[in-house]
């Protein structure tokens, strides 16, 4: 674990590079409050938890009140404890500079170690014990970064975890509520991006097969692809073979290279938040995205929402100051694969370009073609002639499916 | 006099008569020319026999061609011609006066009082609808010379298409119209054609044109933005699409491989329909996007086409995970409808295990349980602090236990009927089934098949999805329906394998025709069933309607269920496991 390759050093290449950006967006996104969640679909192996991990490194500091575990900010406290303070009394706690909170959920977590439970330490405290709650992980990742690793897997087997997921992806901000038997409810609103990591072809399958809901909730999911360039697979080798690795912990975990890579990316990231507070999405992008929702039948207003968010944090890291139509376009594929089938993506995607051959003309073309077959077989589809009406019997008149079909069929 | 009276009373019987068939739902051919019902009417060029006509009934005619919002409010009359050309404005003309003359015979008091007549007629010239490959309009329109231009593809190609909409007690009137159509067409020196037999079904949904659509990035591409374009969403989609079709990303290959210019790979279209069904289509879809191309030496694979390959050989990986992934979603929604007889109780056995991660509070007041002493400790030593209580006690309300979770495992034995009749499509949809059960469930999977006059085991009860998807490759329909066989071949892998809860799934589109023990296949088969209770095994049979009689049978002897749907399709056969499923475990809880 301490050896672990830092973000600025790991492989690049086109199947994973999306989900790099969209790390760093995120990132961006939650130091200034306004969570972006991400889902890394893929195959085993293709890197998406080491990415994610490795982001741990470049995360900028925030500053909370004093010992808040709730990471209250100063300027505006919403946990119990400092919600109800004066100014006077906040500016005597004090504040303190901490990186962004990292913290991951587990396949052993329990309700309790997620929202909150009972603080056993003051439970037991053998002088003055006290029933208290202790805010779990999603609180305390308050204005951070929440990984959850396999995420399939925990929708399937902790349905209760996924209710409390449900709540806190609901809204930006989300909430969250402690409960303990016997103890007053805690409630807290909490701003936290939620990362998640799946193999859709182990079992139980895909998120959104398990819980729809939960799988929509994502802003964005990024299908990790395979590298398939040699060079960069055997760079990979050569940093992950044990010798490379012990060289480079004997160098003192992190080298001052990669200590100030890590940092530089550290200071873009808290530039762009910056900027990301000032951009906003031209009219007539934001009108194109609302277009696509009606046309194409959108169902979620998450994800039109994801687009617009996703559009200006691209065109940002991207290092521009004005939002592009290819930052909307690349954002529909990330957007909108885990909400839309195949087809419905492809046609959207396709959209984008109104000027190109249209639909209906390639679809007269075929017809035509059926045409042409048609009247091939019509010259003879009706090889006997008929006898008028005027010339039959009233019991010849009319005749059923039953007393046309031969009687020995 | 006589003659006219002759008419009415044609005209009164008609009335009755499809009276009485629409209200069965049903259609009729009147005359040799003509089909009258209150659907939608479709040629059948599937089935290669002349002069049929299909009656499909899921199609309302309203709803179909007029845009109506309640059904059977129009009646569809269509009289079929041979080729030629008849203008729809004399069809106006000629129903025009055969009404007027109907009324007058009908109440020859109408005589004197011309605009009283006058008035009926324009009522229902408004309500009649004409359409000939000349042109279309309502009869009034006609009447006057307003034609509207008939579009290419529409009804009226090759009859003369005619919507009204009349009432159950104005049906009569199908018959005057139906005479007047035919001596226009007489008239117009084009021969009546004859409608050799109308059959009523449903229709089959459209095979989708995907060429329209999907953009190629290899393809030259017009636009401001076209370089913008995420090509590889397209390439994805499109092989995606292929997949669903064949199967997997080695029969797409295989399929392209019969495109190659290697003539000993190359296969014929029979050899493919065999394997796939309707390849045609995709063959079509394909030379659009600019993958395969006609040549002289056949259809072969363009440049693109060979790219597209690569592409598929160095993503193989990622495809295949997302092939999976959508066949996990099947079906997609889509309704299906079955018929289901016969009813079985018994009891599964299920698999029962504890879950770590959550502990439940004083569950029913029963004292036996897993009980998680930390959490009950804690909640203790909490409720101790809130009671006011001196130290730590331990009430009966602190206890937690573990929660218990349980499953019921089926492992599926499918028993597919491998004869002639099953290729293409049919084989398609039952080996689309193995492997949907096997990517949904936790549960093993078994295929065995039957044909000619004997059966064999393709899968053994597996996991693996390459051991499915190998054995299922090597089934090849052909033959004759050794059902006996197969299904004691199947009792007898399942004796043999370790399995749990075996749901055994009859697959067939026949009767048995080639016997086991006896000369009578039909009873060996029953004798084979009887079996499959004896083994305490699970039993449903799909089959299709028109067999349900023997298949009844069958069922019962093997205590199992029936069900029959009009099609084999992939959506009917995993709807109905699904189903069955379910209630197998419902069963067990009740």
């Amino acid at each position: 674990m301490m050896c672990m390759i830092p973000f600025s050093k790991l492989e690049r290449y086109e199947g994973n590079e999306a989900l790099f950006e969209l790390v760093m967006m995120s990132i961006v996104s939650s130091y200034v409050g306004e969570p972006l969640h991400v889902h890394a679909e893929g195959l085993r192996g293709t890197g998406k938890t080491t990415i994610m991990r490795a982001a741990r490194g470049i995360l900028p500091d925030i500053t909370r009140i004093k010992g808040c575990v709730y990471n209250c900010d100063p300027n505006a406290p919403h946990c119990p404890h400092h919600k109800d303070l004066s100014k006077e009394e906040l500016e005597q706690i004090g504040v303190e500079d901490i990186p962004m909170p990292f913290l991951e959920i587990s396949h052993s977590a329990k309700v309790g170690t997620v929202a909150g439970s009972i603080d056993i330490g003051k439970l037991t405290d053998t002088s003055k014990p006290e029933a208290k709650l202790l805010p779990g992980l999603i609180p305390q990742a308050h204005r951070g970064i929440l990984f959850v690793d396999e995420i399939n897997r925990l929708a399937d087997t902790s349905p209760e975890i996924t209710d409390i997921l449900l709540d806190v992806m609901g809204n930006k901000p989300g909430h969250i509520q402690i409960e303990e038997a016997g103890l007053p409810v805690v409630e807290v609103k909490v701003s936290v991006s939620v990362w998640a990591a799946s193999n859709p072809d182990e079992d139980p399958g895909p998120l959104e097969e398990i819980r729809r809901q939960l799988s929509d909730r994502f802003d964005m999911v990024c299908y990790m692809g395979r590298p398939d360039s040699v060079d960069i697979l055997a760079q990979m080798l050569r940093e992950n073979s044990h010798s490379y690795k012990i060289r480079q912990s004997k160098l003192n975990q992190l080298s001052a290279s990669d200590e100030a890579a890590n940092n530089a990316i550290r200071e873009n990231i808290v530039k762009w938040a910056g900027q990301y507070e000032k951009t906003d999405l031209p009219d007539f992008l934001r009108n194109y995205i609302a277009r696509l929702y009606i046309k194409h039948n959108l169902e979620s207003i998450r994800a039109i929402e994801a687009m617009q968010q996703g559009a200006v944090l691209h065109s940002i890291i991207r290092g521009r100051d004005k939002v592009l139509i290819n930052d909307v376009t690349d954002m529909i594929p990330l957007v909108l694969k885990h909400r839309v089938d195949g087809d419905s993506l492809v046609r959207m995607i396709n959209d984008t370009d109104s000027r190109t051959v249209k639909d209906g003309i390639l679809n007269f073309k075929s017809r035509k073609n059926k045409g042409k077959k048609d009247s091939e077989d019509e010259v003879d589809y009706f090889p006997n002639s008929a006898r008028p009406v005027k010339e039959m019997n009233r019991s010849e008149l009319i005749n059923t499916e039953k007393t046309l079909t031969p009687k020995d069929m | 006099m006589s003659n006219e009276r002759i008419n009415i009373d044609k005209a009164a019987a008609v009335g009755n008569y499809l009276g009485l068939y629409f209200g069965q739902n049903q259609g009729v051919r009147l005359g040799e020319s003509t089909v009258v019902s209150r659907k939608a009417h479709a040629r059948m060029p599937e089935r290669r026999i002349k002069g049929q006509i299909k009656i499909l009934l899921n199609r309302d005619a309203g709803k179909t061609y007029l845009d109506f919002v309640d059904t059977d409010q129009v009646v569809h009359i269509d009289t079929y011609h041979r080729p030629g050309e008849i203008d729809p404005r004399d069809v106006a003309r000629a129903i025009f006066t055969a009404l007027d003359k109907h009324f007058l015979e009908k109440d020859p008091q109408l005589q004197y009082a011309e605009d009283e007549r006058f008035k009926m007629v324009i009522e229902y010239t408004n309500k009649i609808f004409v359409t000939t490959s000349l042109g279309k309009g309502t009869v009034y329109e006609l009447f006057q010379g307003n034609l509207r231009p008939y579009l290419e593809g529409e009804e009226g190609k090759d009859h003369v298409h005619v919507l009204a909409r009349l009432n159950r007690d104005e049906y009569a009137l199908v018959y005057v119209l139906v005479e007047a159509i035919e001596e226009v067409v007489l008239l117009s020196e084009v021969e009546l054609g004859k409608v050799k037999n109308i059959i009523h079904g449903k229709q089959k949904q459209q095979e989708e044109s995907f060429a329209g659509y999907l953009k190629l990035p290899w393809k030259k591409l017009r636009g401001q933005h076209a370089t913008a374009l995420p090509e590889k969403e397209n390439v994805n989609q499109l092989i995606l699409k292929l997949a669903e079709k064949f199967g997997g990303v080695e029969e797409i290959q295989d399929f392209m491989e019969s495109y190659s210019t290697n003539i000993f790979k190359r296969k014929g279209i029979d050899q493919q329909k065999k394997k796939w069904g309707d390849v045609e289509h995709y063959v079509e879809e394909l030379k659009e996007l600019g993958v395969l191309k006609e040549t002289p030496m056949g259809t072969v694979l363009t440049k693109q086409g060979l790219k597209l390959t690569d592409f598929i050989i160095n993503h193989k990986c990622e495809l295949e995970t997302e092939i999976r992934r959508n066949m996990r979603k099947a079906p997609a929604g889509g309704t299906s409808r079955f018929k289901k007889m016969g009813k079985v109780e018994n009891r599964s056995s299920q698999v029962e295990f504890t879950n770590r991660n959550k502990t439940i509070n004083n569950r029913d007041g029963t004292w036996s349980g897993d009980l998680a002493v930390p959490e009950t400790i804690i909640q203790a030593k909490k409720n101790s602090i809130l009671r006011g209580d001196p130290g730590l006690t331990i009430k009966r309300s602190d206890l937690h236990y573990y929660e218990k979770k349980s499953y019921i495992p089926i492992d599926v034995c499918l028993v597919i009927d491998a004869s002639g009749s099953m290729a293409g499509d049919k084989r398609q949809a039952a080996c689309y089934l193995a492997e949907h059960l096997l990517l949904t469930g936790k549960e093993k999977v078994a295929v065995v098949t039957f044909q000619e006059r004997s059966s064999r085991v393709v899968v053994p009860f597996t996991r693996n999805q390459q051991v499915l998807r190998k054995g299922l490759a090597t089934i090849s329909p052909a033959g004759l329906t050794p059902m006996a066989d197969g299904i004691v071949t199947a009792v007898n892998l399942i004796q043999e394998s370790r399995v749990r809860n075996p749901l055994m799934v009859l697959i067939t589109d026949g009767v048995p025709n080639t016997p086991l023990w006896t000369l009578d296949a039909k009873v060996d088969a029953l004798e084979a069933a009887a079996q499959i209770p004896e083994a305490n095994i699970r039993f449903i049979c799909i089959g299709v309607e028109s067999n349900h009689l023997y298949l009844e049978k069958l069922a019962e002897r093997a205590e199992g269920i029936l069900y029959t749907v009009d099609d084999l399709n992939r959506d009917n056969l995993i709807n109905i496991v699904r189903a069955e499923k379910k209630s197998m475990l419902k069963n067990n809880r009740a």
